[in-house]
């Protein structure tokens, strides 16, 4: 399956018409079957069109976006939708925030080929930054089938923000099967390289799945974003056993890779990582947090 | 070389009585230093060593004991509080046997690796414990002297040893996650993972392939561990990001100090490659890149020292900018896959 990381550096966010047409002809050019949108997609989009007005800064900002989301998130869903059935691709169209019986959600969302919504995951662990927005956790994570031009199906899921740091993510999913995840991340620019390798890249390691690591570049609210976009895979399977199938710069608008199931498959039967895990040995593993949560409260 | 018949046993006497504690300790007492009280306790200053080990056999035990001896001089000249040894530090002791480097290089000889495991295990064992309890008492260090195959009742286990400043021996930890080839040799996994309180913080130390998944080092951190100590043995061509995965990964996702001790070298066809080194969360490293102190070769003797902050490893966990639990989630999914504590 043939696979792209989007940056949205170079776009132009200034009219829902010029976005779609940059984006169509990224889309064109690096001809993936499946595109992945950084977080935070939906944000970039408002302010860029003039839909929303920034606050003073960054945390403001997102008040602001917050308030006055549910039309808005009308028109990024449908505009995204549009754009994977017209280029007949799945399509993560990155994050928005998601407003649901009075709690707020940071969200991302993926559409088949036929435009239709294939998956919505909220992001199920917090920065402390994001606490303090008063967001709500997920409390599920879902898997969706993603049929490649191999033949191959790829079961997938999303990553959202933060919880490419927390490996409970990855390993839930791998342990429920998932192939494939995509993630949608946004990084203040910066010496991001290891934070990213202690993220999505360890995630793929432990548990021998590939991803799309899709990082925003630009600046939000006078906070400058950037960190480079990625496609990964078992180290065994890689150029140089990197683990990188490609690899952009923060201001590298698009990189694209294809993903060899077959490769996996024969790594994983090679050295069943999660068939040799010692599961029995976690079984307190449950209490401990609790334990750690009420030491906290 | 069979290992059950009357030979094979008169020869293990011989080696019982060739490391017998009594001779370990008279040889040792020539190089030992007088014994040295533990040098006071900075909570903002924990001197580690992470040694990087050659592996070579050794024909004479006490020539074992004298390059332990050295290597833990070496971590003590420098400092060092706490010294950590290398996954299957038994190995280099496969020399007592005679005719060893046929077996290994292939030839018709009827043994394998755990029956010589079993077979050394009643001779290896108390020689490890003298060995190590002295040093530990005679520098003034915690040492976690590495991990050894050895027999527990009728079973092989891959257990690592830790040892206080008193020259006692203060906990054990079995390798809990195997890789294929323990697995075949029937090695037993051990069930949990041991946490030791010690002035220098809270100790853990699980063994190798234990860091391949990040529940090792939650479980160890939630349990209070500050640091954790990996003796590991790599079978494989050095690569950066090969060796990459395991306790620097580890550090990151749970915040504790990370020290890996390494066994590297060439023997029969055999290579070990690693870097020991010394790891911490990128927010308590100056280059924000995880690494304390890293040994510069892979495959030659070498060793890191660093120093560990536990206050600031403190301070950066109650006041973490990204961490979170998600309790309702882990109720959903963790009991599938972990299954229930005694279930």
């Amino acid at each position: 399956m043939r696979a792209a990381a989007f940056s949205l550096a170079g776009i132009n966010l200034n009219t829902l018409t010029e976005y779609r047409a940059d984006l169509t002809r990224l889309i064109e050019s690096s001809r993936p079957e499946l595109a992945v949108l950084p977080a935070y997609s939906a944000l970039a989009l408002g302010l860029g069109t003039g839909a929303f007005v920034p606050g003073p800064d960054f945390p403001a900002t997102f008040y602001i976006f917050s308030a006055d989301i549910q039309g808005w998130n009308d028109i990024f869903l449908e505009l995204h939708g549009g754009l994977a059935r017209e280029q007949r691709i799945s399509l993560a169209a990155g994050s928005t925030i998601e407003l649901d019986k009075g709690r707020y959600y940071h969200t991302a969302y993926c559409f088949d080929p036929a435009g239709e919504l294939c998956c919505r995951q909220r992001q199920t662990h917090l920065t402390r930054a994001e606490r303090d927005y008063d967001f709500d956790r997920g409390e599920e994570l879902f898997l969706f089938d993603l049929e490649g031009a191999d033949g191959n199906i790829y079961k997938t899921g999303l990553v959202v923000g933060n919880d490419a740091r927390h490996p409970e993510v990855g390993r839930i999913m791998a342990c429920r099967g998932a192939d494939l995840l995509l993630h949608s991340g946004a990084l203040k620019a910066g010496p991001n390289c290891w934070r990213q390798a202690a993220g999505m890249w360890s995630q793929v390691q432990q548990n021998q799945f590939f991803a799309v690591e899709a990082q925003f570049c630009g600046n939000i609210a006078g906070e400058e974003f950037g960190a480079g976009s990625a496609l990964i895979a078992p180290c065994e399977i890689t150029p140089e056993s990197s683990g990188y199938l490609a690899r952009g710069y923060p201001e590298t608008p698009v990189i694209s890779a294809r993903f060899a199931q077959g490769d996996r498959r024969q790594i994983k039967q090679k050295y069943p990582i999660l068939d040799l895990l010692n599961r029995e040995a976690y079984a307190g593993l449950l209490h401990l947090y609790s334990d750690r949560e009420k030491g906290e409260e | 070389m069979a290992l059950n018949g009357l030979k094979a046993n008169l020869f293990r006497r011989y080696l019982t009585w060739l490391t017998r504690p009594v001779r370990i300790k008279k040889h040792l007492s020539s190089t030992l230093p007088v014994k040295k009280d533990p040098a006071p306790v900075d909570r903002r200053r924990i001197r580690a060593a992470a040694l990087q080990l050659e592996f070579r056999l050794f024909k004479n035990p006490l020539d074992y004991a004298e390059e332990m001896c050295r290597q833990t001089a070496k971590a003590a000249a420098e400092g060092a509080q706490l010294a950590v040894f290398p996954e299957y530090n038994n190995l280099q002791l496969l020399g007592m046997l005679p005719g060893i480097e046929k077996v290994e290089e292939g030839s018709e000889e009827d043994v394998s690796l755990p029956d010589l495991f079993r077979y050394l295990s009643p001779v290896v064992e108390p020689l490890v414990h003298t060995l190590f309890a002295n040093l530990a008492s005679a520098y003034g260090l915690y040492i976690m002297a590495g991990s050894y195959t050895l027999s527990d009742r009728e079973e092989l286990v891959n257990r690592a040893f830790l040892y206080n400043p008193s020259g006692e021996l203060a906990v054990t930890q079995d390798k809990v996650n195997l890789l294929p080839m323990e697995e075949e040799w029937n090695i037993k996994r051990g069930r949990s993972f041991s946490v030791c309180a010690t002035p220098l913080g809270n100790l853990g130390f699980p063994v190798c392939m234990d860091a391949t998944y990040y529940e090792t080092f939650r479980t160890l951190e939630l349990s209070g561990a500050d640091i954790v100590l990996l003796p590991i043995a790599n079978l494989e061509a050095y690569n950066f990001w090969l060796a990459l995965r395991g306790i620097w990964p580890r550090v990151q996702e749970s915040p504790v100090y990370g020290i890996k001790g390494a066994l590297v070298g060439t023997v029969a066809g055999f290579s070990f490659t690693g870097k020991a080194g010394i790891f911490a969360p990128l927010e308590l490293t100056a280059g924000r890149d995880g690494v304390l102190a890293e040994a510069q070769s892979h495959d030659q003797e070498a060793m890191a020292v660093a120093d560990l902050d536990l206050e600031a490893l403190h301070d950066l966990r109650a006041d973490h900018p990204w961490r979170d639990i998600n309790l309702p989630l882990y109720r959903r999914y963790f009991p599938e896959i972990y299954g229930s504590p005694g279930g």
